[in-house]
């Protein structure tokens, strides 16, 4: 299982770095932390961090579609999965193997956001506990989204269509929080608001490591992977 | 080794296999022929476990995909109709990326080697499979199935896009595996399984319309068996005397061909062979025999017959609704 699973992953993620599309998102991601880094300390001259992951929710939310489109959808197109689903592996590694190199590659782009604090750290002391709280509820965050964006593209044959689909729930998700206040049932309204990626994601920032939030985060990703694997099984019975 | 049962798939209301079964010994090369749209690349792609059956089963070596699916995956080696290929990877990369996949257990490099030698790939072994032409991304297909050395090999039409010499090189690669795999092999092109394969099968619109030795295929299903001869001597007299051997149901001549030289058929009953009762009676009566031709159709003629919608020639099973099973299999390669 974690044999096939690491040739899987390994093999995805070097195809995001034989093609262009690895580089740009970590490119993009790495200078977006970089500009509000500077926004935040510089010019707004305060020192909470928060102000700067506050904002890289939304950029997060840009970014993981375009990382996540081309996962399940290129095998279905090319047929390489036809390689994959008459291997002796099961759907679950192929799922987790190409789950993983997508985070990999959230992964290597948030650490680099690291590098403004370390740049810092020679004139002054930043707050460690509180950005490193603030990165691992990126990592987490971004793997639950980018779960649902694995799922989205094992349900269409077109990167564009998985791309706009994942954007459109990400959106959704970030309003979510409005939704369940305009709401006046009141159970209703808890369940909706329970469902909330950015209020989990919010008590990162303000340097908290939540445990209840990080197992959501966890079992978003595991329910998603579940979800994905099973409707790669369903496309033989079509 | 491969036993196919009852096989059976619809997709939505249409029905691309209807009731396929067939058993396929350890060591043979079978091949499975017919038409564009028969059926031939959904039984594979059931067999290899990428598809799944409506109904009926399939077991490898005894063992049922259904039961085992890890077990018999790793009993076969499949080229699907389109080799399944990363055209971001090297043939190098890509053939690793097989092995590991693949779960083999063999000195990697030397078996990789191995199979390059054979499909000749190892002057485009670093290259970007992308860059590749159709005939070596073929080739670098085959060479993906052969990787862990799986005692079956299915080869969905392995020699489309190859140049005749190619052909003639895989034909002779598949000929050469057939001595130590079971191999499955199918294509639309009839010379090609002739050359190949020990065994036929025939599929039509979803059903087997025929299954049997190359060489005797065609005889067998044959449903006249007729003597084209031709004898020196007279017209009516040679006619009523080769009505009169055993086993004869009908003798008619064609007509003068040459000057005194009569063509005549002689029909007889099957399972019959006429041809020394014909010599014998000819040679006694002093009348010359010419010619003598076995009229059995020919694998063509029957390829064709079995194939253009009459399909109950022989097999009362080739009946279903033929636009389906068609439209389906199209909808299966989009």
């Amino acid at each position: 299982m974690v044999k096939e699973m690491k040739a899987i992953f390994k093999r995805e993620l070097r195809s995001y770095f034989n093609a262009p599309v690895g580089y740009v998102c970590i490119a993009a991601l790495a200078a977006l932390y970089g500009y509000f880094y500077y926004q935040v300390m510089a010019l707004g001259s305060t020192s909470y961090i928060r102000n700067v992951y506050g904002t890289l929710f939304t950029f997060g939310m840009i970014v993981i579609p375009i990382i996540t489109m081309r996962s399940m959808t290129d095998d279905q197109k090319n047929k390489t999965d036809q390689a994959l689903l008459t291997a002796p592996v099961s759907v679950t590694a192929i799922v987790t193997g190409k789950f993983l190199a997508c985070w990999f590659v959230f992964f290597i782009a948030s650490t680099l956001g690291l590098l403004p604090p370390v740049a810092m750290s020679f004139f002054s002391s930043p707050a460690w506990g509180e950005i490193i709280g603030n990165y691992l509820g990126t990592l987490l965050y971004g793997g639950a989204m980018i779960s649902i964006g694995v799922l989205i593209s094992s349900l269409t044959v077109s990167q564009i269509i998985a791309a706009i689909g994942t954007f459109v729930v990400s959106v959704f998700l970030m309003y979510i929080d409005n939704l369940a206040s305009a709401i006046s049932n009141k159970t209703v309204s808890a369940v909706v608001s329970w469902l909330s990626f950015n209020s989990r994601y919010t008590t990162f920032t303000q340097g908290i490591f939540s445990v209840s939030a990080t197992v959501f985060f966890l079992s978003v990703m595991a329910v998603f992977l579940f979800l994905t694997a099973r409707r790669l099984e369903s496309r033989r019975w079509n | 080794m491969v036993e196919v049962r009852n096989l059976t798939k619809r997709y939505g209301t249409k029905l691309a296999l209807d009731h396929v079964s067939f058993t396929v010994e350890e060591g043979s090369i079978v091949g499975f022929l017919g038409p564009n749209g028969a059926g031939k690349s959904t039984t594979m792609n059931i067999v290899t476990g990428y598809l799944s059956a409506t109904s009926g089963e399939v077991l490898v070596s005894g063992k049922n995909i259904l039961d085992e699916p890890q077990e018999v995956k790793k009993m076969i080696g499949y080229l699907p109709e389109m080799p399944p290929l990363y055209m971001d990877m090297t043939v190098k990369e890509y053939l690793n990326f097989m092995y590991e996949l693949k779960k083999a257990r063999l000195p990697r490099e030397k078996h990789i080697s191995e199979i390059c030698k054979l499909v000749k790939i190892e002057n485009v072994y670093n290259r970007l499979i992308g860059n590749l032409s159709k005939g070596y991304k073929q080739r670098v297909g085959i060479a993906q199935a052969l990787i862990g050395n799986p005692p079956v090999l299915i080869l969905d039409e392995p020699t489309v896009g190859l140049d005749p010499k190619q052909i003639i090189e895989i034909r002779t690669l598949i000929k050469n595996l057939g001595r130590n795999h079971t191999v499955i092999l199918s294509s639309h092109i009839l010379s090609e399984v002739q050359a190949v394969c020990e065994r036929i099968i025939v599929i039509n619109n979803g059903c087997v319309v025929a299954d049997g030795a190359t060489d005797t295929l065609a005889h067998d299903l044959s449903k006249d068996h007729r003597l084209l001869l031709r004898a020196e001597g007279p017209e009516r007299e040679m006619v009523h005397a080769l009505l009169g051997l055993p086993h004869v149901v009908d003798a008619a001549s064609l007509g003068e061909k040459e000057r005194g030289v009569f063509e005549i058929t002689v029909e007889s009953e099957p399972d019959a062979d006429l041809r020394r009762d014909v010599f014998a009676l000819l040679a006694r009566k002093g009348w010359p025999l010419l010619a003598m031709k076995n009229m059995d159709l020919t694998l063509e003629d029957l390829f064709l017959q079995l194939t253009s919608g009459d399909a109950a020639l022989h097999h009362s099973s080739g009946e279903a609704s033929s636009d389906e099973a068609e439209e389906a299999e199209q909808e299966d390669t989009v």
